[in-house]
């Protein structure tokens, strides 16, 4: 069964993407660019120290200075009924929910933590009244790690749940002990990942819009999840909230994850909004982004693998420790990640022993936000476990991966973790890769290459991804199986309007949902526009885009509702037709009979009779709402491998090769397909190589400029070659999501490839980023 | 505040500016030309790259009144009048050379006038030409072959308007 | 002299009462000077009020920052006769305003100061060097840039004039003093840098780590190399990033002029240069590992000059 009915004609073909015209001549529209008549600025005081009580602020100075058009502090809020955050109900158990408010009142808990508001003409009269305000602080100790928030006497970030220990976690599944009991060797290593930040180019920010006279509030946001912000927004500055209206401005410049939740700077530039009755924007600089925008990643992992000398796995005990910051992200908890990880980690692995622990620390950095692919831990440690594994028995590591990977041939079947795996082609993936890579051929030459002095690698990292997964998986991760809604309208032109729940900020939406669309209706695709982004007119679904969910739920909407539109065009068209609607078929924008393709109507034709002339009983226009149910399947799998020159004398690592072999089923547009693959790879080899934010044991923020937070450019990321594996339909929609796994494979396959590099020198790496520094320092040089 | 008098994609434009306003807060909010994006302020990402006299410049590190005298290009003069993309924009189009698009009218700029030097660059060398602009999305695969294919049609005159 | 720090906001940060929502300048009164007469008097006048601007790539990011808030800036860009490459007594003179773009381009340079043109394309991108200029980079004194290391390598002379003292002739190992801070008065401006001219048939090379490409070096070193049949006639032997300001291996040069030029003594060299280095450590590499790659990169420049020498 394919995924539409009829002939595909763009379905599967890369055609122009509908952003493109505007992108290339300047002229989207990023929520910088909106301007309203008497917008104000805004710009917020943020805390210089990690972690310090506020003993008194004085905003008069600032308040007096000329331009200047409000200045709040945090008191000022709590007196208008602005209330402080907290992380809603439900939430799972041992989950400690502390209370906190959009300004720092008491106390600052991060360097960076907003403590006062001021809105003036512009941006450059609003920093000028920001060095107007005095603020005496008395600074206290500062947790500057997971470890310095679990030590005896630490510093308790949060003193009303009296500890720093957020949330903790354990599993078991199977019976570990004995697994471990029967183990021929039990390989245990620590694998430290490192924090770091998502660095959308575009930075976070919004415009918020207050109509006295309606008492409307319209919100342009840059945010993934327009309808969260609405409903939280609303709620705490008690605004109603069916006079809330949020919109994305047009085009948002990326996120990743980071744009996702509800932020206390948008709360209180909506609040100043009201108060001033005025527009104020407010726009994210970057050292503010690179300090308070978002982090993510800080995790520790103690692994053990019980394994046969044949490299049979036994059983798996991971113990996980992340670093959480100080204030929670509305509305996600972060046991969220904790549980994905501890779900996933077993992924393709046959064994069902499996021990888990994981424990979540308040500490005094920024918040712990998603990025890209939140759970890709459990890639890594699997990952560089595995061919630790490998290392220790003296095996191949292809060897292992061959002994303990469920087949095709095995499944259905479920992971230990419990969720089904089924159409789960994670061997085929790494057999392809293998083959394409010609691994014999690279050992011969690694050999002869390290007489002479130079140190090749190569890595492999291999995973799934539950991109939307099995519809048990929601159940099981508490994620839940939402469906996708969405509505398409007949305009009266003939031309499709499909309204979808997504929120695009880059992964071309607005082409692919018009392509399915375009191919089940029978339309051209020039004829489909997809909106947005609006909570006004788009079916509501709580998460917007995220969690790889549009390839398959969102195209699955506007494929069921597109289905559904036709339908109502084709019985609207037998009564105009005097045929009955199975006779008749919509092709190239004309409804015809399917034996007399001469005698039909131009849809445009048609649809002014559904809006002018309908028959007794069909409403005017034609518009149809469908929903879409999660499908079996949904497993992405891959495979990457890495191949790595390190320089052994100065720890610079070159990559001249990158090989990707994928499948995430039926593709809509290959060449968007391609770019979110090679994005979400360039994002993994910046968290291998280069990225890090980092907080000295004080909790100081020494990476605040792109200076010292290191991007990837063009130079270091090399060529990504992509093979792709369209694995055959379990369902309807047989696309999935590929937009997180690039950035999940990556620092798995380059980690191991430079692990295989130095494996003369009897050093592995346990530690990203694999700096030039770390990996001199490896090799005892530095 | 100073007078400022300078041509923004072949037109004079005249404005009395604050000293301290940046060269691409002027193009943005001065003149509504919001094509150029400002990434970080200090000069890396190159989001906000126009051309200066024909080359390549960070429009967050100049001062406004800085261009007094001075040709600024920025991303809306690269089309032409009608409408008709240039061939560099046209080869971005055909490789998928942006997601977001956020980076791209930076990279827009600076390929341009790389191009304009180097008709026939190496992918090493326009790797190392693109350095200087971060863009987060694509990877740069896509990037790269823009400028190829950019820099192939401009070499052989193909789809380049006579 | 007030330029800020070398990026780690955090070693500002105690120093300021607010942070991290700062990215537009503090106002200041403005000034474009046609003249270096004019330029001068109001150096003279406003004195330490004032920053000078050239090509603004350092300095601009610090006033959007405002990690450097003066009351006045002296824009240079409109003084006449300040730019300009030209021979000079079989070497260079290059006006401080020359942007690094047009020494880039220069054949004049490629000819007279190798050196100087392997160094010019490793600073930054394009973009930056479009409007970054030769006396800016000098003037700004960043132990890691690329431009005061090659000037203390060729010992050159910078050219300073004052609206009180007229010229003075500065020679660069009195120039560089310290991290960000050169020998120039506070009323004095930059005019020109008179580079010798690296002898007929001297092969050069600039190596450097940096993060990303473009970025500022973690560590470097630059050489001149001139041999006649396999013996070390000249050498020059600079590091960047290896302390508070360039440091020019002058030990090791002397005890490697007159030796074999081969792999053993330019390792030997190497060797010895790094002993004199006194780097420092931060986010990106530690101070040892800066000490053990400056001695690769000196070995491998060392080398490298060789090869493309005559």
């Amino acid at each position: 069964m394919s995924t539409v009915v009829g002939p595909a004609r763009y379905v599967g073909a890369s055609v122009h993407r509908v952003e493109d015209a505007r992108v290339l001549t300047g002229h989207g529209r990023y929520v910088d660019d909106v301007s309203l008549p008497g917008m104000l600025h805004a710009a917020f005081l943020r805390s210089p120290y990690p972690h310090a009580k506020i003993e008194r602020i004085d905003v008069e100075a600032a308040r007096a200075l000329e331009g200047v058009v409000g200045v709040w502090t945090g008191a000022d809020l709590a007196a208008a009924g602005v209330y402080p955050m907290q992380i809603p109900e439900p939430a799972p158990p041992d989950y400690l929910r502390p209370v906190f408010p959009i300004l720092a009142t008491e106390r600052v808990r991060m360097i960076g933590d907003p403590v006062a508001l001021v809105v003036a003409e512009s941006r450059y009269v609003a920093e000028d009244a920001l060095q107007l305000i005095e603020v005496d602080y008395e600074p206290l100790a500062a947790v500057g790690s997971a470890e310095a928030g679990l030590a005896e006497g630490a510093p308790i970030v949060f003193e009303e749940i009296g500890t720093n220990l957020i949330h903790h976690d354990q599993a078991e599944y199977g019976d570990v002990d004995a697994a471990f009991a029967e183990a021929d060797v039990v390989v245990r290593a620590t694998w430290q990942q490192q924090r770091l930040t998502n660095t959308p180019m575009e930075t976070r920010g919004g415009v918020a819009d207050y109509d006295p006279g309606r008492d409307e509030l319209t919100y342009y946001a840059a945010t993934q999840g327009p309808q969260l912000v609405r409903m939280f927004v609303a709620g705490l500055i008690q605004h109603p909230v069916q006079q809330m209206r949020v919109l994305g401005p047009g085009d948002i410049g990326g996120s990743f994850g980071q744009k996702v939740g509800v932020t206390r700077e948008e709360v209180a530039v909506c609040f100043a909004s009201k108060a001033l009755r005025r527009p104020v924007k407010w726009i994210e600089d970057r050292v503010e982004n690179l300090t308070v925008g978002g982090q993510a990643r800080e995790e520790t992992a103690e692994a053990a693998f019980a394994v046969k000398k044949d490299g049979t796995i036994l059983g798996l005990d991971v113990k996980l420790t992340m670093d959480h910051g100080a204030y929670p992200l509305l509305p996600i908890s972060t046991a969220i990640f904790t549980t994905l990880i501890k779900v996933m980690l077993p992924s393709f692995l046959r064994t069902r022993n499996y021990r888990w622990a994981s424990q979540t620390v308040v500490t005094n950095k920024a918040a712990y936000v998603p990025y890209r692919g939140p759970w890709a831990m459990e890639t890594w440690v699997r990952e560089s476990m595995l061919a630790k594994v490998a290392r220790e028995l003296g095996l191949p590591v292809e060897e292992v991966y061959r002994k303990n990977m469920i087949p095709l041939d095995e499944q259905p079947t479920t992971m230990a973790t419990g969720p089904t795996l089924e159409g789960m082609t994670a061997r085929d993936t790494l057999e392809r890769a293998l083959k394409l890579v010609d691994v014999p051929a690279f050992r011969a030459e690694q050999e002869r290459l390290r007489g002479e002095g130079r140190y090749l690698g190569l890595g492999i990292g291999v995973f799934i991804e539950a991109a939307p997964g099995p519809p048990d998986f929601g159940e099981i991760t508490g994620l839940g199986a939402p469906r996708d809604p969405a509505r398409a309208r007949l305009e009266p032109d003939g031309k499709v309007t499909v309204f979808t729940a997504q929120v695009p900020h880059g992964q071309g939406h607005e082409t692919t949902l018009a392509q399915v669309a375009a191919d089940e209706l029978g339309v051209p695709f020039e004829h489909v526009r997809i909106v947005h982004s609006d909570t006004r007119d788009a079916p509501f679904t709580l998460i917007g885009t995220g969690g790889s969910r549009a390839a398959t739920m969102g195209t699955g909407a506007a494929l069921a509702a597109s289905r559904a539109l036709k339908g109502k065009i084709l019985e609207l068209g037998g009564q105009v037709l005097e045929a009955a609607p199975d006779d008749l078929e919509l092709v190239d924008a004309v409804v015809r009979p399917k034996d007399a393709p001469d005698r039909g109507m131009p849809l445009a034709q048609l649809a002014q009779v559904a809006y002018f002339m309908p028959p007794e009983g069909m409403e005017g226009g034609l518009n149809a709402n469908d929903a879409f149910p999660q499908p079996r399947g949904g497993w992405v799998a891959a495979t990457h491998v890495c191949v790595v020159d390190v320089d052994v004398e100065t720890g610079e690592v070159r990559i001249p090769r990158y090989l990707v072999v994928e499948d995430c089923g039926t593709m809509i547009n290959p060449a968007i397909v391609d770019g979110q693959v090679r994005g979400g790879v360039a994002q993994g080899i910046g968290l291998a190589l280069l990225e890090e934010t980092v907080y000295d044991e004080d909790a100081q923020l020494l990476t605040s400029t792109f200076m010292d937070y290191v991007m990837p450019t063009a130079v270091e990321i090399p060529h990504i070659e992509i093979d792709h594996l369209e694995s055959e339909p379990l369902a309807e929609v047989n696309s999935r999501g590929v937009g997180e796994g690039g950035a999940i494979g990556a620092p798995a396959a380059v980690a191991n490839a430079i692990s295989d590099a130095l494996s003369p020198f009897g050093v592995a790496v346990d530690r990203l980023p694999a700096s030039p520094a770390r990996i001199l320092e490896l090799l005892g040089r530095a | 505040m100073n007078d400022v008098r300078l041509t923004v994609n072949g037109v004079e434009r005249h404005a009395a500016v604050e000293p301290r306003r940046t060269l691409a807060d002027f193009l943005r909010d001065d003149l509504g030309l919001t094509g150029t994006h400002v990434g970080c302020e200090h000069g890396v990402c190159g989001a906000c790259t126009v051309l200066v006299d024909g080359e390549p410049a960070r429009s967050c590190l100049m001062l406004a009144v800085q261009a007094d005298g001075l040709h600024v290009r920025t991303i809306e003069g690269l089309a032409d009048a009608d409408g008709s993309l240039s061939p560099v924009q046209e080869a971005f189009r055909d490789e998928h050379g942006f997601q977001c698009g956020f980076c791209t009218p930076g990279f827009l700029m600076t390929v341009e006038a790389f191009l304009a030097e180097n008709p026939d660059p190496s992918d090493l060398e326009i790797r190392e030409a693109l350095s200087g602009n971060l863009c987060r999305c694509t990877g740069y695969d896509s990037i790269v072959a823009g400028v190829k294919l950019a820099a192939e049609r401009l070499r052989s005159g193909v789809g380049v308007p006579a | 002299m007030f330029y800020g720090g070398r990026w780690s906001l955090c070693t500002l940060f105690s120093e300021l009462s607010d942070c991290q929502a700062r990215m537009k300048p503090a106002p200041f009164t403005y000034y474009a000077p046609e003249s270096l007469d004019e330029a001068l008097a109001l150096r003279a006048e406003h004195a330490a009020d004032s920053v000078l601007l050239s090509g603004g790539q350092s300095l601009v990011p610090m006033l959007n920052l405002r990690l450097s808030q003066p009351s006045v800036v002296i824009d240079l860009n409109r003084v006449q006769g300040l730019g300009g490459i030209a021979e000079s007594n079989g070497g260079l003179a290059v006006g401080a305003l020359t942007r690094q773009r047009t020494a880039e381009r220069s054949s004049l340079v490629a000819e007279r100061a190798p050196l100087l043109a392997k160094a010019l394309p490793l600073i930054a991108h394009p973009a930056i060097r479009s409007r970054g200029t030769v006396g800016g980079s000098l003037a700004h004194c960043d132990p890691a840039a690329e431009l005061p290391a090659v000037m203390l390598a060729l010992d050159a002379k910078l050219v300073a004039r004052s609206a009180s003292g007229g010229e003075r002739v500065i020679e660069a190992a009195d120039f560089f003093e310290g991290f960000l801070t050169t020998s120039l008065r506070e009323d004095e401006i930059l005019t020109e840098v008179r580079v010798p001219g690296s002898p007929a048939g001297a092969g050069a090379a600039f190596h450097e780590v940096s993060r990303n490409h473009g970025a500022f070096a973690i560590v470097g070193a630059g050489c001149v190399v001139q041999a006649h049949e396999g013996t070390v006639e000249d050498v020059r032997l600079v590091f960047i990033g290896a302390g508070g300001t360039p440091m020019r291996a002058r030990a090791a040069e002397t005890a490697l002029t007159g030796q074999p030029a081969t792999a053993e003594s330019f390792a030997a060299a190497a060797r010895d240069a790094a002993a004199e280095l006194e780097p420092s450590s931060d986010v990106h590499a530690s101070a040892t590992y800066r000490l053990n790659v400056a001695e690769v990169l000196a070995r491998r420049a060392l080398t490298e000059a060789l090869e493309v020498s005559a």
